[in-house]
Formats: C-alpha cells, sequence, structure tokens
C-alpha cells in the first residue's frame, strides 16, 4: 500500500464531514424571515412548494457549495478520471441542489433573472444568483461542461435513469438542436419585458424535487423521465437553454475531458460509448471533388447568412403581438378589449384586481401598447439571432476540423466520463 | 452469485418494481382525477341541508347533521390528499428501484459493440444534416410568419375605435335637412315601407325581408285600413311641414303635461297625470285598454308624447326604435338604427340584464331621440323620418350603456360615464350637433340625469362615484359637486324641495343642498342599488334590490315607515294622482299611498317580469315589459 493509498481514508473522512457540517448549517439558516403565527388548536403549518428564502449571507453557502462541486467535479472529470467518482457527486447534487434546496436557485432559470436585470435597472438581482449563473459558465471556459455531468440537478437526475440510450441520427439531433436556441431566445426575450419567467415555470423536474406541483408540471417531468429511460438525456440536449451557453463555453475550452489520457491505439472500443452520440471520429480523407463540393457549399451558406438573419427577424417581428400576450397586462387588456362583459365577472380574479386598482382601460391598453412595442424590439432581435443561429448551423455542417483520435465533442460533451471507462489505455 | 443469477435476480426485481410503480402509478392518477373535481366545502348535499336549516333555523339536530357532514367531507378531502403524498413518495421509491435494477441489468447483459461494418461516410452525414437544418429553419420561419398573419390585435382595435372618438364622433354627425322636401331626404322606397309598416301594424313587422314575405297579408289589410291609411297619411302631410325644429321647442309647462323622458319631465319621477286606474287585471282584461307585442326585447321604458308612445329594443345583430299609436296600440313605425359613421361593426357585449336598449329615449314633440348600447344616437321625428345620427364612441362599460336621455332648450342630455372616462354631453336636439362636451373626473356610472331648478336656474344633476354635481345647461360647467357616492352608481338623484337627494348600495343615501353644495342630512339603513328614489310631499321613497321600501322626511332624513315585500325592485317608482307606482321584478305593480304611514293600496300582478318604469298620463299608465307593451287605464 503506498502512502497516497493510506492517506485516502482520512480524505474521505474530511470530505464527509464537511459535507454534513455543510448540510447541518443551511439546514438551520434556513428559516423564517418572519416566523409563522402559531395556532392554539394544534393545526400545523404545511409546507411551502416553494422553497423559503435563505437568511441574509448564508445564501453564500449554495455558493460555496456550487464552487467545492464545481471543483470536484472538473478533478474528477480531467484528472481523476473517475466515472464512479463523477457518479457519486451526481447523486450528491441531486440531493443537495435538487431535493434539499428544491431546485432553487438553479444556473439554469438564472438566465432569466440576468436577462431582466439587464434590461430593467430597477431589478435587483442578488449577488449569489448572479455567481450561479457565472461561475458554471467560468468552470466550463475552462474544464468542459463539468457542471452538467455532476452538478446540475436536473442534468444530474436524467443521467441517472438511463437505462438503455439509443443512438439518435446526427441528421435528426442537429435539428432538434435548434430547439434549445429557440427555448433561451423566448426565455430572455419574456424576462427582460418582465412577462414571465418560462424556464421556471416548465421546469419538468422541479415537481420532483418539491414532491409536488401542477398535474402539467408533472405530467411532464414523468414524460421526460420515461423519455431518458432511452433517449439520453432529452432535456439537456433538445431544450436546455443554458446547455447552448455552456456549449459555446466549452468549445473554447481550456482542458477538457479526454477519452485517452495518452495516445489513442484506434481500438474503436469507445466508439459507442456514449450515450449522447458526441464522439467524433477521426477524420476521412476527402476526394478533391468533395473539397471543392465542401468549400462551396460552406460559401454559399456564409453568404446566406444576412438574408437568415433579416428573414428571421422579419419573421418573428411580426409574431410580436402574439409574443407579447405573454406579459400579463397585455392578455389582460386584450381580454377586455375581445370580451368587456368580463368586468361582470366576479370570479375572474385578475379582471377584479384591475377593476380594483383604480386603474383605467385607457391606461391600461397605453401601458399594454408601451410593452408591445418592447416586444417588437425584442422580438427582431429575437429573429435576428435565430437567423444567425441557423445560417451558423448550415456553414458550420462543412467546417472539418482534422482529427486522427476519437474525441469527445467539446460542445455536446456533457463530461460524464462513460467513455473514459471503455478506453484500455489508462495512463 | 454468478452472473446468470445476478441478471436473473435484476431481472425479477425490474419487474416486481414496475409492477408496484404502475400500480401506485394508476392508483395516483386516479386518486388525483376524483380529488381533483371534489372541493370538500362546495358539496350539493351539504347545500341542500343549508337550504333546509335556512326555512327551520331553530333546528339544532340539523345544525349537527351539516356539522358532521362537514366534517366528514373534509376528512375525505385531506385523507385524499395524504394518499396522494404518500403514494407519491413509494411511487418514487420502487421508481429508484425499476431504474437501479434496469440499469443492472442491462449493464450485465450489455455486450461490446462491434464496430460498423459499413459506416455512412462523414462528409455524406453532414450533407443529410444540413438539409434537415435547412428544412428545420424553413419551417421556423415560415411557421413564425404564418402565425404572425393569423394572429389578432385586439390593442389597435381598440386605440382605432377610442382614437380622438369624441373628434370623429362630432365630425360624423349625419343630418338630413327637413326644411327641404321630404321626398327627396327619405327615399321613395322608404316611404312606401313606412306606409306598409302602418298598414301592417298588427303583425309587427321586423324587418323589409318579412314585410316582403308578407305581401298577401299585407293586401289583404291593406284593403281593411284603406281608411285609417288616408287619414295616417293627411296626418303625415301635416307634420311634414317645412319648419324650424329650433323654434318649437316646447315650454316647461307642455313638457309637464307629457311623460317625455326617464321618470317623467324633468326624469324626477313625478307626473301631473289625474285619475289614474289603481287596479287592473291583464289576465281578465279589466282596465287593459291594449297591449302591443314588441318585436325585439330591450329594457328601455316608454316615452309618450300626445298620441305617440315610443320604446326601444335591441340585440346583437340590430337596434331599433318602435313607435305605438296611444289610442289602438298599432305600431306605427318600426325604424332600425343602421348606417351610422363610427358605429362598431360588432356590438360590445353587455350583461344579460342590460343589453344594448337600456336607455330610455326622449322627445319634445317635434322629434324622439334614442340612444343604443353601442354609442349609436338616433333623432326620428314623430313619424319616423330620420333626422340626424352620429356615434359617441363604443361605451367601455362592462354591463352596457343604461343611463337615459333628458332634453331641455333645445338640448339633448347625455351623461356618458365609462371606464374610460366620464362625459356630460349637450347635442342640438335638431342638428345632434355638440353644444357643449364636459369630461369630468368620475368613475363609471349606469345611472341617468335629471333637472333641477335651482334658484330659478334649471342645472342637470348627476349622481356618479364619486360626487353627485349640478351642471349648468348652457356651458356644461360644474356649478356644485359633493364627494358622497363610491362604487357601481346606479340610481339616479330625484330633486324636490330644494334638495338633490342620492343614494347608492355600499355608499350613502344624502339629501344635498344644491345651493349650498353640502350635504344636509345621510342615512345608510336603506339603500338603492338600481330604482331611483322618488320625492312628494315632502316624503321621499326609496325601493331596494332586496324587497324593502322604505319612507323618510326629505327634510330631516328621518324614517316614517318600511315595507318588505318578497322581491326586490328595479324598475324606479314614479308617483302620480297621489299614488305611488312601484313595479317589483317578479312583475307585480304595487300601489302605495304617499302618506307618513304605510299603507299598500293595491298590487297588481303583471304575469311577467318588470323592470322598467311605467309612464303616467291622464288616466292610462304605460308599462313595458321585455317584450310587451300594456296600456293601462279606465
Amino acid at each position: 500500500m503506498t502512502n497516497k493509498q493510506q492517506n485516502r481514508p482520512y480524505l474521505n473522512r474530511i470530505v464527509l464531514f464537511l459535507l454534513f457540517l455543510m448540510l447541518g448549517i443551511s439546514s438551520f439558516a434556513q428559516t423564517q424571515r418572519f416566523p409563522k403565527p402559531e395556532f392554539e388548536t394544534g393545526y400545523t403549518q404545511p409546507s411551502p412548494t416553494t422553497p423559503e428564502p435563505q437568511v441574509f449571507g448564508i445564501e453564500y453557502l449554495d455558493v460555496l457549495v456550487l464552487v467545492l462541486a464545481l471543483s470536484l467535479a472538473s478533478w474528477l472529470a480531467i484528472k481523476k478520471r473517475s466515472r464512479k467518482g463523477i457518479m457519486w457527486l451526481s447523486v450528491f447534487s441531486l440531493l443537495y441542489f435538487g431535493f434539499y434546496r428544491l431546485g432553487c436557485v438553479c444556473s439554469i432559470g438564472a438566465i432569466q433573472n440576468v436577462a431582466l436585470t439587464l434590461a430593467d435597472p430597477a431589478y435587483a438581482i442578488s449577488i449569489p444568483i448572479i455567481l450561479f449563473f457565472v461561475l458554471p459558465l467560468l468552470f466550463t471556459l475552462f474544464f468542459g461542461r463539468t457542471f452538467c455531468a455532476s452538478v446540475c440537478p436536473l442534468g444530474v437526475l436524467q443521467d441517472l435513469v438511463i437505462v438503455k440510450p439509443i443512438s439518435i441520427k446526427p441528421w435528426l439531433q442537429k435539428a432538434l438542436g435548434l430547439i434549445p436556441y429557440i427555448y433561451l431566445g423566448l426565455a430572455v426575450l419574456l424576462a427582460a419585458t418582465g412577462s414571465d419567467f418560462i424556464i421556471c415555470r416548465y421546469d419538468p423536474f422541479v415537481g420532483f424535487f418539491r414532491m409536488g406541483a401542477s398535474f402539467t408540471m408533472i405530467f411532464l417531468g414523468i414524460v421526460f423521465v420515461l423519455m431518458g429511460l432511452f433517449v439520453a438525456r432529452p432535456y439537456c440536449r433538445f431544450l436546455c437553454p443554458y446547455g447552448v451557453l455552456l456549449g459555446w463555453m466549452s468549445r473554447f475550452s481550456k482542458s477538457h475531458l479526454k477519452i485517452t489520457p495518452t495516445e489513442c491505439i484506434q481500438c474503436k472500443l469507445c466508439e459507442h460509448s456514449c450515450p449522447f452520440d458526441v464522439i467524433d471520429e477521426p477524420t476521412e480523407e476527402l476526394k478533391h471533388e468533395e473539397k471543392i463540393k465542401n468549400r462551396k457549399r460552406f460559401t454559399i451558406f456564409a453568404l446566406l447568412i444576412p438574408l437568415w438573419m433579416f428573414l428571421g427577424g422579419l419573421a418573428l417581428s411580426g409574431l410580436h403581438g402574439f409574443l407579447a400576450k405573454a406579459h400579463p397586462d397585455v392578455y389582460l387588456a386584450e381580454l377586455l378589449i375581445k370580451k368587456p362583459g368580463l368586468k361582470n365577472d366576479t370570479e375572474n380574479l385578475d379582471v377584479q384586481t384591475f377593476l380594483a386598482s383604480g386603474k383605467t382601460m385607457e391606461q391600461l391598453v397605453h401601458e399594454a401598447s408601451v410593452i408591445k412595442a418592447e416586444y417588437y424590439t425584442g422580438s427582431w432581435i429575437l429573429g435576428v439571432f435565430l437567423g444567425l443561429v441557423i445560417g451558423v448551423m448550415l456553414m458550420n455542417q462543412f467546417v472539418v476540423r482534422k482529427r486522427t483520435d476519437y474525441e469527445p465533442n467539446k460542445t455536446g460533451c456533457f463530461s460524464c466520463g462513460r467513455c473514459i471507462d471503455y478506453c484500455p489505455v489508462k495512463k | 452469485m454468478n452472473k446468470n443469477e445476478k441478471i436473473k435476480t435484476y431481472y425479477n426485481v425490474a419487474v416486481v418494481a414496475g409492477v408496484i410503480t404502475l400500480v401506485v402509478g394508476f392508483l395516483l392518477l386516479f386518486n388525483y382525477l376524483q380529488m381533483s373535481g371534489t372541493d370538500p366545502v362546495e358539496s350539493k348535499a351539504l347545500d341542500a341541508l343549508i337550504q333546509r336549516l335556512d326555512d327551520d333555523p331553530g333546528n339544532s339536530q340539523l345544525k349537527e347533521e351539516i356539522r358532521n357532514l362537514d366534517l366528514m367531507a373534509r376528512k375525505a378531502y385531506f385523507t385524499a390528499k395524504w394518499q396522494i403524498q404518500t403514494g407519491g413518495w413509494i411511487l418514487l421509491f420502487s421508481a429508484i428501484i425499476l431504474i437501479l435494477a434496469l440499469r443492472n441489468y442491462f449493464v450485465l447483459t450489455n455486450k461490446i459493440e462491434e464496430p460498423e461494418k459499413n459506416p455512412v461516410s462523414e462528409n455524406a452525414a453532414r450533407v443529410i444534416s444540413s438539409r434537415w437544418v435547412l428544412i428545420a429553419g424553413l419551417i421556423i420561419i415560415s411557421a413564425a410568419f404564418l402565425s404572425s398573419f393569423l394572429s389578432v390585435d385586439y390593442l389597435s382595435r381598440y386605440e382605432t375605435v377610442d382614437d380622438g372618438a369624441k373628434e370623429q364622433a362630432d365630425k360624423a354627425v349625419e343630418v338630413v335637412d327637413l326644411t327641404e322636401e321630404d321626398e327627396k331626404a327619405v327615399p321613395e322606397t322608404e316611404m312606401e315601407k313606412k306606409e306598409e309598416a302602418v298598414l301592417v301594424a298588427d303583425t309587427l313587422p321586423g324587418d323589409v325581408e318579412e314585410e316582403e314575405s308578407e305581401k298577401v297579408k299585407q293586401n289583404r289589410e291593406e284593403q281593411e285600413n284603406t281608411a285609417e291609411v288616408a287619414e295616417l297619411k293627411k296626418e303625415k302631410e301635416v307634420v311634414n311641414q317645412p319648419k324650424s325644429l329650433t323654434s318649437d321647442f316646447p315650454s316647461k309647462s307642455a313638457i309637464e303635461s307629457q311623460f317625455n323622458s326617464f321618470r317623467g319631465a324633468w326624469g324626477n319621477g313625478i307626473s301631473k297625470a289625474e285619475n289614474l286606474p289603481l287596479k287592473w287585471d291583464v289576465g281578465a282584461g279589466t282596465n287593459i285598454l291594449w297591449t302591443a307585442d314588441i318585436p325585439i326585447s330591450g329594457y328601455s321604458s316608454p316615452v309618450v308624447w300626445e298620441n305617440r308612445v315610443f320604446v326601444t329594443g335591441g340585440n346583437q345583430k340590430e337596434r331599433r326604435v318602435f313607435c305605438y299609436d296611444t289610442a289602438s296600440g298599432k305600431l306605427l313605425w318600426n325604424n332600425l338604427v343602421d348606417n351610422i359613421g363610427g358605429s362598431p361593426s360588432t356590438s360590445p357585449e353587455t350583461s344579460e340584464d342590460t343589453g344594448l336598449a337600456a336607455p330610455t329615449s326622449v322627445t319634445d314633440g317635434n322629434v324622439v331621440v334614442s340612444i343604443f348600447g353601442t354609442g349609436d344616437i338616433i333623432a326620428f321625428t314623430m313619424e319616423g323620418k330620420r333626422v340626424w345620427a352620429r356615434n359617441l364612441g363604443v361605451p367601455d362599460n362592462h354591463y352596457g350603456h343604461s343611463s337615459s336621455l333628458l332634453a331641455y332648450d333645445g338640448k339633448v342630455l347625455v351623461q356618458y360615464d365609462t371606464n374610460k372616462s366620464g362625459r356630460l354631453l349637450a347635442l342640438d336636439i335638431v342638428t345632434g350637433e355638440t353644444v357643449w362636451d364636459v369630461s369630468r373626473d368620475n368613475r363609471i356610472s349606469w345611472a341617468s340625469p335629471i333637472l333641477a331648478e335651482v334658484d330659478g336656474k334649471m342645472q342637470v344633476v348627476t349622481s356618479t362615484a364619486p360626487k353627485v354635481a349640478g351642471h349648468s345647461i348652457e356651458t356644461g360647467e360644474e356649478l356644485w359637486a359633493v364627494e358622497c357616492m363610491m362604487g357601481e352608481v346606479g340610481p339616479s338623484p330625484a330633486y324636490a324641495n330644494g334638495l338633490v337627494i342620492a343614494g347608492n348600495e355600499y355608499a350613502t343615501l344624502a339629501a344635498i343642498d344644491p345651493a349650498k353644495g353640502e350635504i344636509v342630512w345621510e342615512s345608510n339603513e336603506y339603500l338603492p342599488e338600481v330604482a331611483s328614489p322618488v320625492v312628494a310631499d315632502g316624503l321621499l321613497f326609496i325601493a331596494t334590490t332586496y324587497g324593502v321600501f322604505a319612507c323618510y322626511d326629505v327634510h330631516t332624513g328621518n324614517k316614517y315607515w318600511e315595507m318588505e315585500f318578497d322581491e326586490g325592485f328595479y324598475a324606479s317608482p314614479v308617483i302620480g294622482d297621489d299614488k305611488l307606482y312601484a313595479p317589483d321584478m317578479q312583475g307585480v305593480v304595487h300601489v302605495i299611498a304617499i302618506e307618513r304611514e304605510g299603507k299598500k293600496l293595491a298590487a297588481n300582478e303583471m304575469g311577467e317580469r318588470i323592470v322598467t318604469t311605467p309612464a303616467l298620463l291622464d288616466n292610462r299608465i304605460y308599462l313595458r315589459s321585455d317584450n310587451k307593451l300594456y296600456c293601462i287605464g279606465q
């Protein structure tokens, strides 16, 4: 037994002790800002379905746990190359960020807070939320998507339920890969206009973490879990808006998980090891005519990018009226214009609240029009962005980077480390 | 345990966990669906018991029964909730076991896949992918384009209707010049139609098509009514003589001798009529002079000028003004309200108990002016020739516009308080042009204006939230205001003995001195919600929607008496011939003595709902139900 091996039990114990210490601290820190009333009848307060607010200052504990988890995940993926370690860290993250912190604060949802604070200076964003948004991106820029591998509770939940993953054709992956960009764009637009936080509203897994949610959310969650048994990480691959940002960062990551620690022996054992189909094979030598054709295609698609951007902007700008309905004021104004009789509906709380506010219909319509104008600008930006994404994605199909070994695709790889176990080269 | 045994174990565990997961999942779903449709406090059985308790409040056994049932329902609800929660945990646990077992099973049974022998070339895969990205991109852009064409922009629709509505409405007055030949102003065919309308008054024609389809019937009736037609034509010729309508505005005494607006002359609910019937019987026809059908329902009250009685009707399809002969009840004309600039193509939605024809018309003996829930206001001569029409802007009114019109000194007075703004307008009764249009800082109201002679000068008095105010008839300027109202003001004010009486449910009942602009007394024991107060002989009468009728001293606010009826009152009571006539919602017209002691003189059942105010003229009462006009007299 080496000295290193002898020291390991102590290291494990220290890590375990620190983890339990953190859990203990955070549990007492999660107190009410205002004490709950006490009833003499013995009535017990039910637990809220949304997480308790953290006492001031203690929210940084979540940030500390995040930093530690990210560091550990990066170390396990790049240095230690331990799939088992990544898996156990996943379990911890699922329990802590998922079931214990009830899925909030989460880096994916933080996109909306950041978008709103950039659009509305009056919106005060807390530093922990900024850190939750920035830190995973920063770690990804250096170490790849280790956050997805074993820190993100949504990701690890899906990762842990993978049973028999099927391979999805590359063309389908590419086409479905457009969805996260649309979701990201919509989420930013809706958040920036103060309309809604759709990422949180339609989070499919938060219902599990909180052991209760609306029927739609639970249903969505069950669908994703069942799908996830065979299509690995469906939310991460085809929906997650934060995954878009992480993919961009990871593409330029300094150190990234490698399948082979030294030199690839081209054994092809890892070829089908990835449940997410993100292992790039060594590039084939193209014929001269094919190279010429690819260059032409590349040039055409590159030249078409401005057209895509214009078309996208034009199409989405026409949709601004429809999108603006997501804002409650626009929705209410249009509803009352369409059905003025609803003002008699005493059970419609939105209408009654508006009537009680003393605001005139004219004011409501004016405010709604201002929001709609914001949506017009926002929709143009969203359309241009989507056009750019489509254009660049088409162009990128013909950008060939030479590879001699089997490598994880830096943009799509979640750094889960499954491929490591398949590689016979250990040192 | 060897590999095969492990595989078998994991397989068995997966099967058992899978079955448990499925069963618990289905049970949970069933429980959830059952619970989502159940509200423990909304039980029919409980409601039935509570209703029984209302009839028998002292029944302690029933009370106990209600308590037990309520407790049981709540227990069942919380038990189901506990079951869902517990089931959720069982489901989670069994799902984890299932997934772990399956994972291990597949890990053990997995074999290293052999490399593909003929893999698709990477370049070919790229080309295919680019095609699909292109298709997906085009689908996204096309779907966005298509959706943008399908989405409806309601906000701009609102702006189109309301932006500069006042300005447009002023410009859009359509005036028919009656000083020129009448035949030019009204097309020949229309004239003919009106003559036909006179002929078939009994059949109550709805529109031109109906008239044409009944041509045979009309011809037969034409022969029968030749003499009558000749008489009416003669009468029409007299009225159609070129004349200046402005100079013909009747005197105060002439107006007071008629019942020309909502709640009579000046809108105060007082009529100078004499010899009014006390009792009648609709079923037996006793004291019922005639009845006539009103083809389109409405809640406007009848107004009468000499031998003409006018009502309006309206629905989402059309709005009409009806003129009946007071002698026979024949429908003399029935004019469509259409082709008005600014009138909305789709009528605004209204509540059922307001509709589009709730405001009562006004007449000065030369023209009759009617307003509708669409914002359309229209004037016809007494013979039914269209004089002018305009749209005041579609009222943003969640129940529907109901404020009735008044006329004085050549002006039609319109209280037009909507959710958008408070407005009081005076229109020239001859041309329809705006004389003045005052914007007011008040909330929406449904009350009608009244006229009050204060210090020898007539002024318009309105009741809105938050204030009761008097305005100059000449300029519309606010002369005085008292902030005492709140909520949705429905009852109109009343004026008598130098005091303005205004009241509303959830606000107050106040007597205001308009000369000083201050409250003389206030009470909040009985407050009107829809029906307006009325004053006679120093006595103030209040009719409530919950069936209480109260009488106060108008000077002091002291209550003299109160009576309770089975039904509430929507119709405003009116006074004539020293009697008060108050129809309740069930259709019973109560006749009450104007005395300091409550005295019921008669209760006459109409046999159908009545929510409109009777028009009282000598010997006669005109009363309207939704679709019928009654003339009651001796």
